[in-house]
C-alpha cells in the first residue's frame, strides 16, 4: 500500500486567488493510498522544501504530489528535495493547478472542484511510478556554432579560449555578419571594420577553431553532450587549401556587372569574388549563377590564371559530419523590406511608401553602405537615382515595426540609436544638409545612449518631429514626404532628396527551418525562444542548444556580445563535467510480447531502436526484438503509441497509468 | 438572345445614375449590350444612403444597404454596381455584418428580412477586367485609344479600406490602368490617383472640394495627362463640373476633360458619341478626341 | 479659442461613452499609441481644430465634450485613409461616424450646422422619395442655409446638360423605406439599438 504525500502550494497568491488550496489539501487527503496532505504559502521556498522533506521522513512517504505550477518551472526543484530526503527522485510529480487552473480560471468553485480533480489524476499516476535510476552519458567536448557574426564570432573565442574545440559554421562565404557592413557604431562612433576585423582574423588563426563558410547545417541528430551534426559545404569552385588569396581571378574575370549584395546592391562585383576586401577567410567563391563558365561552358579564365591552380569547376558540395556536445545559435537577423509581399503572407509590404520602388527611399543598411568608408562610394553619401548628395534628407523610423496592421507588432529595439547615429554621419558628410527624422517615441535605455540622442538634435541639428509618415511619393527628382507633428498638430511636408527607412528587424529567412532540424522552439515571428524570459534568457529549452544574438530577439552590439559570452558560459558549464547525468525518462521494450514488427524503429525521431537476438541456451536464435538504447532515447513517446502488440512503454507514462489517470476522474 | 452562358447581373445604378451621372447610366448600358454582358436593373432599388447615413446613422446605412441586396436577390447574376460610393456601402455592409453578430441581428429586425451576405457584389471593373477578362475586352476593341493619355482616378472608396472592398491593392491598384491599357490608351503615372476629390463636400462646403479637386487636376496636369477617367460619380461631379470654378480660384488652365470609365472603353468598343452621353460632359471632350482622331 | 485646463479624475473622464463609440465602430480606441499616421495623410486635417490623432486622444481620456463642440468630425470625408494605414488598426473612419451619431443623438452641439443639414436634408429624402434627387436637396439646402445665390451659375448649365432633373418618379414600394425608418425608430426607443 502506498503512502502518498499531496503538497499543495498557493503560489503566493498566484493559486490561492482562484482556488481554495485549503479545500484542495483536505479533499485530496481522503483519497485511498494519501497518507498526507498539506499546503503552504511557497512550496519551492527553503521552509516549503523542508516542510516536505520533514513530511516524507515523518510519515514515511512512499510517493509524493506537488500541486503547484509547472513541471517545466518547478519539477527539477522537487525532485532534488525528495531525493535528498532519501526517495527516489522520481516517485515525485507535479500537478499543475496554476497554467492549468488558476491562471485560466475565474469562478473559485469551478476552479477548485477541477484542481481536486487534477491532483486527483496525479495521484493515481504517481501510485505506479517506478524507481528509475538515472542515466549517466559521456560528454562531448566540441561545440557548434552556428552563424559568424559578431555574436556567433565572440562565443567561438571566448569557448575556444577556454580550451575546447569549436566549428564555426557560416552561411556566407566570409564571417562577419551584418556588423561587417557597418559604417560606424554607437554610442561611441568607432569604426565598426576596425574593431570587428581583428576579431575575425582572431577566429581565422585559432588552433581550436575549425570555420566552414559557405557552409549551411544539414541537419542534427543526438542530444545534450552527444550530437551529430552534418554540415553542407557548399561548392565554392576554389579549393581552400591551395588559394592563397591573390585575387588575380577576380581582377581577371570578364563578368564584372553583379551588385554586391554586400554591398546592398550599390556596388558591382566580379562572377568570383569575396563580398569585401577584408573577408575571412580571403577565399574567393564562384557564384555559379552568374558565371559565364557554369552557364555556357566557355571562359575559364580564373582557372587559367590561377598560379596555385585553386579553382576547380567540378567541384560539388561535401557532407561532414561533426560530433559536438553543445550548440550556440547565432543566426542574427534580416532587415524587413517593404517590398510587396505575397498574397497570403502575415507581414505586408508598404504601398504607401512606394513598395520599394522609389529609387532614392533606401534603408538603414543601405545608409550604412553609403556611408562607410569601404563602401561603394567610398564613404560619399549620394542618392542611388543620379548620384547626387542629398541636401534634405528625411529619416523615418519605426517602419515595419510597431506596426500590427503590417504584421509585425514589437519594437525593433536598435533604430532609435541608429538613426541617431546615421544624422550624425549625415551632418559630419553633409556640412550645408538637414537632415529631420520622423518618429513615434525615442527609445534609448542604454549606458549613454539618451545623451547619445540628445547629441544628435543639440549638437549635430538633426530636426526631430513627433509624428508618422502616411505617404511617400516622387515629384520631379524630389521625394514628397506627407507626415505630421503631432505636437504641434499640424501636417508637415518635406521635398526630400533622399528618405531613409529604419525597417525592422526580422529574423533570418530559414530561421524556422533551422529551427526544425535543431528541435529548438520559435516564435510566430520565427525568433528563437528562449527557455526562460528572466532566467534561462541564453538556452533553449532543448537541452544542450544556446541563443547568441538577434536570432531570439531584436538586439543591439553590445547586448549581442553580452549575450554570445553568455552562452559560452553555459557551454563552459556543461564542458566542466565529464559525464552527464539525465531522466530516465525512457521507453522500454516488453520482450516476451514484441513480435518483431519495428515500427516503433521506423518512427523513432531519435534513432534509439535497435535489434536485439534473443536465443536459447543452445545459442539457437528464438526470436529478433526491439531494444530501446536509453543513451539516445528521449522519452517521446511516440514508439509507445505505435506498438501493435503494446510492448513498448515509457515509464512514467505506461498505458496504465493514463488509464488510472483517466478513471479518477 | 443571350447565349445560356453569357455573363449577366443586376445591376444597381443608384441615384446619381438617374440624375446628374445620366451619361454614367447610358455609356454603362450601351456598352454592356455591345459586349454582350447582361443587365438587368433591380426593381425598385432604394438610395444606399451613401455618405450622409453612415456618418450619423450607421443602423440606418446598414439597414438600407441589407433591403437594396435582399431587393437584388429576385434578379438572376451578380450585383453590378457602377458607382463607386454605393459599391463601397454595400460592400461594407457585407463587411460589417458578416463580422458582427449583432448588427446583424439588428439590421434583420429592422429590414425584417435575413441579410443574403454571400451574394457578390461586383463594381464594373471587377467585370470588365476579371468576368469578361482583359483579353475578351481587347478582343473587342474596334477604336484602340493610341495616344490618349489618360491619368486613372480611384478616388478613395474603390479600393479602401484593407480588406473591404478587395477590388485590388488598397495602395498600389492597378485595375483602371489594365482596362485602359486593354483598349489601347496610354495611361500616366500620377501621384494623386488615390487622393480625396472633397466627395459630398461639394454640397455643404464647396470651398473644400475646390482646393482638393485642384491638388488632383494639378497632379493630373503635371503628370502630362490628356484626360482623366473616373469610376464615381461624385469625384465626376467635382473635378469636371467643378474645374471651371477651381480655374477661376487658382487662375489656372486645365480644360481636362473627365470621363467615365465606361465611356472610354465603350468608345474603343466602336459607340458612337451619343450612345456615350458624351454632350453631358461639362468640359467639353470633343476637341481632345478630335485631335486623337478617336472621333 | 481659450483653452480649459483637463481636470482628469474617474469622474471626469467619461469611459462610458468611450464604450459606446467603441460598440458602435467596431473598434478599439485604446489602441492607438499616437503615432500620428492618420493625421499626416488626412486630406481634410488642414480644416480641423483637432486633427484626427488628437480626436482620438481626446476620446482615450474620455473628454467627448471637447470634440462634438468642435467641427473636426464634421469635416472628415470619410475617405478611409486613415483606417487604411494606421499601424494598429484603429478604424478611425468608423470612430468618426459613432462620434457624429453620437454628436448628431446630442442634438448637434458642433457650430457646424452646414455639414449636420445636408446631411439632414439627405436622409430626409430618403425617407419620403426612397431615392436621392440632388435638384431638391440643392434647392433646399440652399433656401435652408440662407446661400440662395451658392452654386447658382452652375445650375442652368446643369439643367441643359440633363444632369439636374426637375421631375422623378417615387418607388412603387415606398411603405418599405418607411417602415424600415420607423422600425429603426421603434428599437432605439425600446432601447434595443443605440
Amino acid at each position: 500500500m502506498s503512502r502518498i504525500g499531496v503538497f499543495v502550494c498557493h503560489c503566493g497568491e498566484n493559486i490561492s486567488r482562484t482556488v481554495d488550496v485549503e479545500r484542495v489539501a483536505a479533499e485530496v487527503g481522503k483519497l485511498p493510498g494519501v497518507a498526507f496532505s498539506t499546503d503552504y504559502k511557497y512550496m519551492c521556498s527553503d521552509p516549503g522544501q523542508g516542510l516536505l522533506k520533514k513530511a516524507i521522513r515523518e510519515e514515511r512517504l512512499s510517493h509524493v504530489v506537488v500541486a503547484a505550477c509547472s513541471p517545466r518551472m518547478h519539477e527539477k526543484t522537487f525532485r532534488k528535495a525528495v531525493e535528498s530526503a532519501g526517495l527516489n527522485p522520481f516517485l515525485c510529480e507535479m500537478a499543475n493547478i496554476r497554467e492549468h487552473c488558476s491562471w485560466v480560471h475565474e469562478d473559485r468553485d469551478e476552479a477548485t472542484v477541477k484542481a481536486i480533480e487534477i491532483v486527483g489524476m496525479m495521484v493515481e499516476r504517481v501510485k505506479k511510478n517506478r524507481v528509475l535510476p538515472t542515466i549517466t552519458v559521456p560528454v562531448t567536448k566540441r561545440s557548434l556554432v552556428i552563424g559568424g557574426g559578431i555574436a556567433g564570432i565572440q562565443a567561438a573565442l571566448d569557448i575556444a579560449d577556454a580550451g575546447h574545440e569549436v566549428v564555426l559554421v557560416e552561411r556566407e562565404p566570409s564571417i562577419g555578419g551584418h556588423m561587417a557592413q557597418l559604417s560606424e557604431t554607437f554610442p561611441t562612433l568607432d569604426c565598426s571594420q576596425c574593431i570587428m576585423t581583428p576579431k575575425m582574423v582572431d577566429v581565422a588563426n585559432h588552433p581550436r577553431i575549425k570555420l566552414y563558410t559557405y557552409a549551411e547545417i544539414e541537419h542534427v541528430e543526438g542530444y545534450i553532450g552527444n550530437f551529430q551534426v552534418t554540415v553542407r559545404r557548399k561548392a565554392r569552385s576554389v579549393i581552400e587549401e591551395k588559394c592563397t588569396g591573390c585575387g588575380v581571378c577576380m581582377e581577371k574575370c570578364p563578368v564584372r556587372k553583379i551588385p554586391n549584395t554586400f554591398d546592398r546592391d550599390l556596388g558591382m562585383r566580379p562572377a568570383i569574388y569575396v563580398p569585401f576586401p577584408q573577408a575571412v577567410p580571403n577565399t574567393p567563391v564562384i557564384d555559379r549563377e552568374n558565371c559565364t563558365k557554369f552557364k555556357t561552358g566557355k571562359c575559364g579564365v580564373c582557372q587559367k590564371v590561377c598560379g596555385p591552380g585553386a579553382v576547380d569547376y567540378e567541384q560539388e558540395d561535401r557532407l561532414i559530419v561533426e560530433p559536438v556536445g553543445a550548440i550556440v545559435v547565432a543566426t542574427g537577423f534580416d532587415l524587413y523590406s517593404i517590398e510587396e509581399k505575397p498574397k497570403g503572407s502575415s507581414i505586408k509590404g508598404y504601398g504607401e511608401f512606394g513598395h520599394g520602388r522609389i529609387p532614392d527611399v533606401i534603408d538603414g543598411m543601405t545608409f550604412e553602405r553609403l556611408a562607410s568608408a569601404s563602401g561603394p562610394t567610398g564613404g560619399k553619401i549620394m542618392r542611388p537615382s543620379d548620384g547626387r548628395e542629398p541636401k534634405q534628407i528625411v529619416f523615418i523610423q519605426c517602419v515595419g515595426s510597431r506596426a500590427r496592421e503590417k504584421g509585425i507588432s514589437y519594437c525593433s529595439k536598435i533604430c532609435c540609436m541608429y538613426t541617431a547615429k546615421h544624422t550624425m554621419l549625415y551632418h559630419h558628410k553633409v556640412h550645408d544638409g538637414q537632415a529631420y527624422v520622423f518618429f513615434m517615441d525615442a527609445r534609448t535605455p542604454g549606458k549613454s545612449y539618451d545623451e547619445f540622442w540628445r547629441r544628435s538634435i543639440e549638437e549635430e541639428e538633426a530636426v526631430y518631429i513627433r509624428g508618422m509618415v502616411s505617404r511617400l511619393y516622387q515629384k520631379g527628382d524630389k521625394i514628397v514626404v506627407m507626415g505630421s507633428d503631432i505636437s504641434v498638430g499640424v501636417q508637415v511636408e518635406i521635398e526630400a532628396d533622399m528618405v531613409v527607412l529604419a525597417t525592422a528587424v526580422q529574423p533570418r529567412k530559414g530561421a524556422d527551418t533551422l529551427a526544425q532540424k535543431l528541435g529548438i522552439s520559435y516564435d510566430k515571428y520565427h525568433f528563437y525562444s528562449e527557455a526562460h524570459a528572466k532566467l534561462r534568457p541564453v538556452e533553449c529549452a532543448t537541452a544542450g542548444i544556446y541563443l547568441a544574438g538577434a536570432c531570439q530577439g531584436p538586439k543591439d552590439i553590445p547586448d549581442t556580445v553580452s549575450q554570445a559570452s553568455a552562452a559560452a558560459a553555459k557551454v563552459m558549464t556543461l564542458f566542466a563535467r565529464d559525464q552527464l547525468e539525465r531522466e530516465p525518462i525512457v521507453a522500454r521494450v516488453r520482450e516476451t510480447g514484441c513480435v518483431g514488427c519495428f515500427y516503433c524503429k521506423k518512427v523513432c525521431p531519435y534513432g534509439a531502436v535497435e535489434e536485439k537476438e534473443i536465443r536459447d541456451r543452445q545459442g539457437n536464435l528464438v526470436k529478433v526484438v526491439a531494444y530501446v538504447n536509453p543513451g539516445v532515447c528521449g522519452g517521446c513517446g511516440t514508439c509507445q503509441a505505435t506498438c501493435p502488440s503494446k510492448s513498448v512503454e515509457l515509464d512514467g507514462y505506461t498505458d496504465e497509468q493514463i488509464v488510472a489517470m483517466i478513471e479518477s476522474l | 438572345m443571350t447565349p445560356k452562358n453569357a455573363l449577366r447581373y443586376a445591376y444597381y445604378p443608384g441615384c446619381s445614375l438617374h440624375a446628374s451621372a445620366g451619361e454614367y447610366d447610358l455609356s454603362t448600358r450601351e456598352l454592356f449590350k455591345k459586349l454582350n454582358i447582361g443587365l438587368t436593373e433591380v426593381p425598385d432599388w432604394f438610395c444606399c444612403g451613401a455618405t450622409p447615413a453612415h456618418n450619423v446613422d450607421e443602423l440606418l446605412s446598414l439597414s438600407l444597404c441589407a433591403k437594396n441586396l435582399e431587393l437584388a436577390e429576385q434578379v438572376e447574376g451578380d450585383l453590378a454596381v457602377a458607382c463607386a460610393a454605393c459599391f463601397s456601402r454595400l460592400k461594407t455592409t457585407q463587411h460589417i455584418l458578416s463580422e458582427s453578430e449583432f448588427k446583424r441581428q439588428q439590421v434583420e429586425k429592422a429590414i425584417d428580412a435575413p441579410v443574403p451576405l454571400n451574394g457578390n457584389v461586383k463594381h464594373l471593373l471587377d467585370i470588365l477586367a476579371r468576368d469578361l477578362g482583359l483579353k475578351r475586352l481587347g478582343q473587342a476593341v474596334t477604336k484602340p485609344l493610341s495616344g490618349l493619355k489618360v491619368a486613372c482616378y480611384y478616388g478613395c472608396l474603390l479600393t479602401r479600406p484593407t480588406d473591404v472592398p478587395n477590388l485590388d491593392c488598397v495602395e498600389a491598384p492597378t485595375i483602371m490602368e489594365d482596362v485602359l491599357q486593354a483598349v489601347g490608351a496610354e495611361t500616366v503615372a500620377w501621384s494623386h490617383r488615390l487622393e480625396c476629390c472633397g466627395a459630398n463636400f461639394t454640397l455643404s462646403r464647396p470651398g473644400v472640394v475646390v482646393q482638393l479637386s485642384h491638388a488632383i487636376l494639378d497632379s493630373a496636369k503635371a503628370a502630362g495627362a490628356d484626360c482623366i477617367m473616373v469610376a464615381c460619380p461624385l469625384c465626376h461631379g467635382n473635378l469636371d463640373i467643378r474645374q471651371k470654378e477651381i480655374e477661376g480660384v487658382y487662375g489656372t488652365h486645365y480644360a481636362m476633360p473627365v470621363f467615365y470609365i465606361t465611356q472610354l472603353v465603350g468608345l474603343a468598343a466602336g459607340l458612337k458619341a451619343d450612345k456615350l452621353g458624351l454632350d453631358a460632359l461639362i468640359v467639353n471632350p470633343m476637341p481632345l478626341l478630335k485631335e486623337k482622331q478617336l472621333i | 479659442m481659450k483653452k480649459k485646463k483637463m481636470l482628469l479624475s474617474a469622474e471626469t473622464m467619461d469611459i462610458s461613452f468611450v464604450r459606446k463609440v467603441e460598440a458602435l465602430s467596431g473598434t478599439s480606441v485604446r489602441r492607438c499609441f499616437q503615432c500620428g499616421k492618420c493625421s499626416a495623410g488626412c486630406p481634410m486635417a488642414t480644416f480641423m481644430e483637432h486633427p484626427p490623432n488628437r480626436v482620438v486622444r481626446l476620446l482615450q481620456l474620455g473628454q467627448w465634450q471637447r470634440i462634438l463642440a468642435g467641427r473636426s468630425i464634421w469635416y472628415c470625408a470619410s475617405c478611409e485613409t486613415c483606417s487604411t494605414r494606421c499601424p494598429n488598426k484603429v478604424h478611425l473612419a468608423s470612430i468618426m461616424d459613432a462620434l457624429r451619431k453620437l454628436s448628431w443623438d446630442a442634438e448637434g452641439p458642433s457650430k457646424e450646422s452646414y455639414v449636420q443639414l445636408a446631411n439632414k436634408l439627405f436622409l430626409q429624402n430618403i425617407r419620403t422619395y426612397g431615392r436621392q434627387y440632388e435638384m431638391r436637396l440643392a434647392a433646399v439646402f440652399n433656401v435652408k442655409s440662407g446661400q440662395f445665390l451658392k452654386d447658382l451659375m452652375l445650375g442652368p448649365k446643369l439643367i441643359t446638360k440633363g444632369k439636374l432633373k426637375m421631375f422623378h418618379q417615387k418607388n412603387k414600394n415606398m411603405t418599405e423605406i418607411e417602415k424600415i425608418f420607423s422600425r429603426i425608430e421603434e428599437m432605439r426607443k425600446n432601447g434595443e439599438a443605440l
